[in-house]
């Protein structure tokens, strides 16, 4: 029994990175007053490309900083097209999905032959504690939701920030560049995502599957409606995710267990818990929420 | 629509439709593939066989309908994919129990549009994001169909496929006209006129174009939001109704055939600009790579998700309306 939460508990803290990454990018980047659904393709890519790097050099961090990179890149692009050339944020965030996807799965293809995952890779070793394992990135996870936290709502840059997503032509009264804040906001958002992306492959899983984000991005939005778009929440709100992801591999398990019965058609009735639980969760939490006011709008100076 | 703003369109999509090819040679280039070989046979095999391009075609219509339609009311609906399983699956287990084309077809857009309703609900009475609601549908059918097909209700001949539609309630071509494709047809000119020259549909654009003005002339922004969602859907599940009456005759434990459509769908609105003809002919465009992709697969062992790839690039092109606009516009000037 204890043996069993111990093995969600662990379970918990290893899904729930990805998702408090994203999601407290996310939150910086929407308080700035852009929204970028595109967290789903950052996923995809990011693994991607960390895969590559930690097949080729044997080194998992270099793979995360990769990851990284990779992030930061997708937010250029998304801050360039959003920001500056006041594109429809949704629309780019839909086709950046879908480009992520296709030429993730084109590169795999050309690489390593197989349509479906690439060779398994280097991970970045487990921090265990008793019989609790989870990995040095979920520390980093707790760590820059609180920073992101301080920052936002104790510097002043943070009051900037928090000033172009609510109302940013008061902001530019006040001497602030709404388009710089909003690019960096954006780019920074990313480079987080693309660090849990990167997590996916050299943190958790060890190899690149054609499904390996499997909805990730968009639970990550749904986590920073959940938290109210406050990044101590985004914390909570990971771990409550990532606890629906734990059972929802932990159930089947010990049905096996237990009934000695190998449920293969009935795995795919388990993988709905997350989502349900998702869909649960914000539609209960949800009507209390408070949108930065300028959320998705393209600033044009007048 | 004006001819200005016509052309200007136009432009949109043929600039959109030039930096996604050029984007996609420089991809492939990369990859180690000839850009302009595998260009050739994408359009020489993708657009060669009529009656194939439309069969394909038929469901990505349909989805690309799905979307369009909530867009113009202002709903973001990104579920075309869930609408389109349902759709899919309750025609035929219709279709296998009473052996009727016609209330199978019936019983899938009913299902569609349910699903679609449901996701504009949410967002009406609870306030969610239609995106991530939708999502997380998606997610949600997908297993469960999943599971039904794989646990339930198999075909005991070949475990791998559901039950099939029984011979008589198929839908066969007509000739060489393709049945499918002209329902698609007929129900893409219907929601043209319901949009264009009905009550209704002017409510759904007003209310789309702007909320406060739809409230100020007295319709209700949420009552449209429902309505579009519950058309939308009602397209989506027509669409998984007609692929698998139509074409597949059953649906594979892995979904495989009916998986992508309606993401495929939410680029076929953008590039049809949400109009319901636009769309007819988007769908045939993009239909034409998606079997263009397969072909060059076979031919060069470049692997299908191209057309995924280039619709990503040819979706975000189609974001930034603004840049065209001010390049048509310089263009304009110029030409004084």
């Amino acid at each position: 029994m204890i043996g069993d939460i111990l093995n969600i508990i662990s379970n918990t803290l290893i899904s729930m990175v990805p998702l408090t990454l994203a999601g407290v990018g996310e939150i910086i980047t929407e308080k700035s007053g852009v929204v970028n659904i595109g967290l789903e393709g950052i996923f995809i890519l990011s693994a991607f490309t960390s895969t590559v790097v930690t097949f080729y050099t044997g080194n998992p961090y270099l793979g995360l900083l990769v990851g990284v990179i990779v992030g930061v890149l997708s937010g250029i692009l998304h801050g360039l097209i959003s920001v500056y050339l006041k594109g429809d944020q949704i629309i780019a965030g839909v086709g950046f999905n879908s480009f992520a996807y296709g030429i993730s799965l084109l590169a795999l293809v050309s690489l390593w032959h197989s349509h479906g995952s690439s060779p398994s890779v280097n991970k970045i070793p487990m921090i265990i504690v008793g019989s609790l394992s989870f990995s040095p990135l979920t520390i980093v996870a707790f760590l820059v939701g609180f920073a992101a936290w301080w920052w936002l709502y104790k510097t002043p840059g943070g009051l900037r920030l928090r000033a172009c997503g609510e109302d940013p032509r008061a902001a530019e009264a006040m001497g602030v560049n709404v388009y710089r804040v909003r690019f960096y906001a954006t780019v920074v958002g990313s480079a987080l995502t693309g660090l849990g992306g990167a997590y996916l492959v050299v943190g958790w899983i060890g190899q690149f599957t054609k499904f390996i984000s499997a909805g990730r991005g968009f639970i990550a939005l749904a986590n920073v409606a959940f938290s109210n778009w406050n990044p101590l929440m985004a914390i909570v709100g990971g771990l409550l995710f990532g606890f629906f992801e734990a059972l929802s591999i932990y159930i089947p398990i010990k049905l096996q267990e237990m009934t000695g019965r190998v449920f293969t058609a009935e795995a795919s009735l388990f993988r709905t818990i997350p989502y349900l639980a998702t869909l649960v969760v914000v539609a209960i939490i949800m009507k209390k929420v408070k949108m930065p006011r300028a959320l998705g709008k393209p600033y044009i100076k007048e | 629509m004006p001819n200005g703003e016509l052309v200007g369109k136009a432009f949109e999509i043929v600039m959109s439709l030039a930096i996604a090819f050029s984007v996609g040679a420089i991809v492939l280039v990369i990859l180690g593939y000839n850009p302009i070989e595998v260009y050739a046979i994408l359009f020489k095999y993708g657009y060669g066989n009529v009656k194939y391009l439309m069969n394909k075609s038929t469901p990505l219509i349909m989805t690309g309908l799905a979307f369009a339609i909530p867009s113009i009311a202002g709903v973001f609906n990104i579920g075309g994919e869930s609408q389109l399983y349902v759709g899919a699956f309750t025609a035929l287990m219709t279709a296998y129990y009473t052996n009727n084309p016609l209330l199978a077809l019936i019983v899938g857009a009913l299902a569609g549009a349910c699903l679609g309703w449901f996701i504009g609900a949410l967002r009406v009475y609870r306030g969610i994001n239609e995106v991530i609601t939708a999502i997380m549908v998606n997610w949600v059918f997908f297993y469960v169909i999943t599971y039904l097909i794989a646990g339930v209700f198999y075909n005991p001949q070949r475990p791998h496929e559901s039950i099939p539609v029984p011979e008589n309630a198929r839908i066969k071509p007509i000739g060489d006209l393709s049945v499918i494709f002209s329902i698609a047809v007929i129900v893409a000119l219907a929601y043209y006129y319901l949009l264009y020259y009905t009550d209704l549909g002017y409510r759904l654009r007003v209310s789309g174009l702007s909320p406060s003005s739809a409230r100020y002339a007295g319709f209700d922004p949420s009552k449209a939001v429902l309505t579009s969602m519950l058309l939308g859907g009602a397209a989506a599940g027509l669409g998984g109704a007609l692929l698998v009456l139509g074409i597949t005759y059953n649906i594979d434990d892995m979904l495989s055939a009916v998986y992508g459509l309606g993401f495929t769908g939410i680029g076929i609105g953008l590039l049809g600009r949400n109009h319901p003809i636009g769309i007819i002919f988007s769908a045939l465009f993009l239909s034409g790579l998606i079997i263009g992709g397969q072909w060059v697969e076979l031919k060069t062992g470049a692997p299908p998700e191209l057309a995924d790839t280039l619709m990503g690039v040819i979706v975000i092109a189609l974001a930034i309306p603004y840049v065209y606009r001010m390049i048509f516009r310089k263009l304009a000037e110029g030409r004084q």
